[in-house]
């Protein structure tokens, strides 16, 4: 059980965020937990549960991020929104991962991902952090911690650097490779920078976030080597959706994964596109315990 | 030998890896927010002692190495090669100079040794963490000084230099920290 203290340290970090967006005149909400679909991330499970067993079965599942229900009300016309609240993952594993926690999710219209790194930058000062910050763009950060061009390396050259390292390459899909070799190359050189904000990743490791030629304007954010922060330019409209739940679907459907459902509620909502906006799912646990290292 | 997928990693395991059997040190599960997951995984090589980071896509299996350790007692070195005895079955081992190592200065007859076997081959022999030596050579030693300031290099039985204090003479039995090198006291 956590100390008075702690308690007091905890809701003094919440009040704070949620000052720091108040003050900006954010909208601050709350979207449903319980979903009718699961999330079609790859490497994400949804947790599944029955309701209603008395009279009418029903599968339902707690939500993973808030992601979705935040962007229906986005294309609703919500304006600047931001929500904290408790998500849930299946098969989680590591020291820094668990099947429940807490994440600040918020969403600025107009903003590129640049400008929400500054805000976030700026959120963390008001949080009483004050060390330098690095930015660095995926391919900068391959090419100075690995001496790697990883936008122009094809898949097969990428294999056999990855053999040269020692490291699995048979994989069918290059992002996955990518990542790997990000994990193995250069996330540990990151553990010595406060903080440090990976973006521009390569097109097909977008996610849900706009791309333009080679690379997809999404970022990562990390607190001396530990990631935090998951930030995007926000697809606009429900046919980019649609597609990328396909492939995500399709990919799972290769690994062997449970097979899911895309969101159609999702689909119908956003067929009034989402305004240009670019949001950010920020780990609170993660982010409190690295903060003031 | 059976394979061991990361899911089954754990400290203490042993893998084959580049051709050499390793012990898994730390393992750590990278899970991306984005992506899937991997290991980090630190392993030392117990052929050349060597430490090794290394990073497994979650899922991927690498073979076991057949390494086990013994409890053995180091008997006698007949001028080529160091030999041991399992004290439960009387079973003996000759291990050869180049396996034996630095151990080389800490081995007394009778003590007993952690010897490494892979294959049934001795990889590696650890000595108990402190041993007996005798000092064979040293300067003379001061009367009246007790364990103070400084002290002088001895000479052991073994061919070892030890850090000794300066009251410490020829023909002294002293307790050494085989993993130190270090004097603690006399024996």
């Amino acid at each position: 059980m956590n100390t008075q203290a702690e308690l007091k340290k905890h809701h003094q970090l919440i009040k704070k965020i949620r000052r720091f967006f108040d003050n900006q005149g954010l909208i601050e909400v709350q979207t449903r937990h319980l979903l009718d679909y699961p999330t079609t991330d790859v490497y994400i499970d949804s947790i599944k549960t029955q309701v209603n067993k008395a009279f009418k079965p029903e599968l339902k599942y707690l939500h993973t991020s808030p992601e979705l229900e935040m962007k229906k009300l986005l294309a609703n016309g919500s304006g600047d929104i931001y929500q904290i609240c408790q998500v849930f993952r299946d098969n989680e594993q590591g020291q820094h991962n668990f099947n429940e926690f807490m994440i600040l999710e918020y969403y600025r219209l107009g903003f590129n991902i640049h400008a929400l790194m500054d805000d976030i930058t700026n959120l963390l000062k008001t949080l009483g952090f004050n060390q330098p910050t690095t930015r660095l763009s995926y391919a900068q950060a391959f090419k100075k911690f690995a001496h790697i061009d990883i936008l122009n390396t094809d898949f097969d050259k990428l294999k056999k650097i990855a053999k040269s390292h020692d490291l699995y390459a048979d994989f069918e899909w290059i992002e996955d490779l990518q990542i790997l070799l990000f994990t193995d190359l250069c996330e540990p050189k990151l553990k010595t920078l406060p903080l440090c904000f990976i973006y521009d990743y390569p097109k097909n490791q977008s996610a849900l976030a706009n791309t333009q030629g080679q690379i997809a304007h999404r970022f990562e954010m990390y607190l001396w080597g530990i990631e935090v922060a998951n930030g995007y330019e926000e697809l606009q409209h429900a046919n980019d959706y649609q597609n990328c739940f396909k492939h995500d679907i399709d990919k799972r459907a290769t690994l062997g994964k449970p097979l899911v459902e895309m969101d159609k509620d999702f689909l119908s909502v956003l067929q009034k596109p989402l305004p240009q906006c670019s949001g950010v799912a920020v780990g609170i646990e993660r982010l409190a315990l690295n903060l003031l290292k | 030998m059976a394979n061991y997928s990361t899911s089954q990693f754990k400290n203490g395991l042993k893998l084959m890896l580049g051709g050499n059997p390793c012990s898994i040190i730390s393992n750590e599960i990278r899970k991306p927010g984005k992506g899937q997951a991997s290991n980090r995984v630190k392993l030392k090589d117990l052929i050349t002692g060597k430490i090794l980071d290394k990073t497994f896509k979650s899922g991927e299996s690498l073979e076991g190495a057949d390494v086990m350790e013994l409890d053995l007692q180091y008997i006698y070195n007949d001028g080529n090669t160091w030999n041991f005895m399992d004290p439960n079955s009387f079973e003996q081992y000759a291990i050869d100079d180049a396996t034996i190592g630095d151990a080389r200065g800490y081995l007394v007859e009778q003590d007993m040794c952690v010897v490494t076997l892979w294959n049934n081959n001795p990889i590696a022999v650890a000595p108990p963490n402190h041993v007996v030596l005798e000092v064979v050579d040293t300067d003379p030693g001061l009367k009246g000084d007790s364990a103070s300031t400084g002290g002088k290099p001895a000479t052991m039985n073994t061919g070892i230099v030890v850090q000794v204090p300066l009251f410490i003479n020829i023909g002294d039995k002293i307790r050494v920290d085989t993993r130190t090198n270090e004097y603690t006291s006399r024996a």
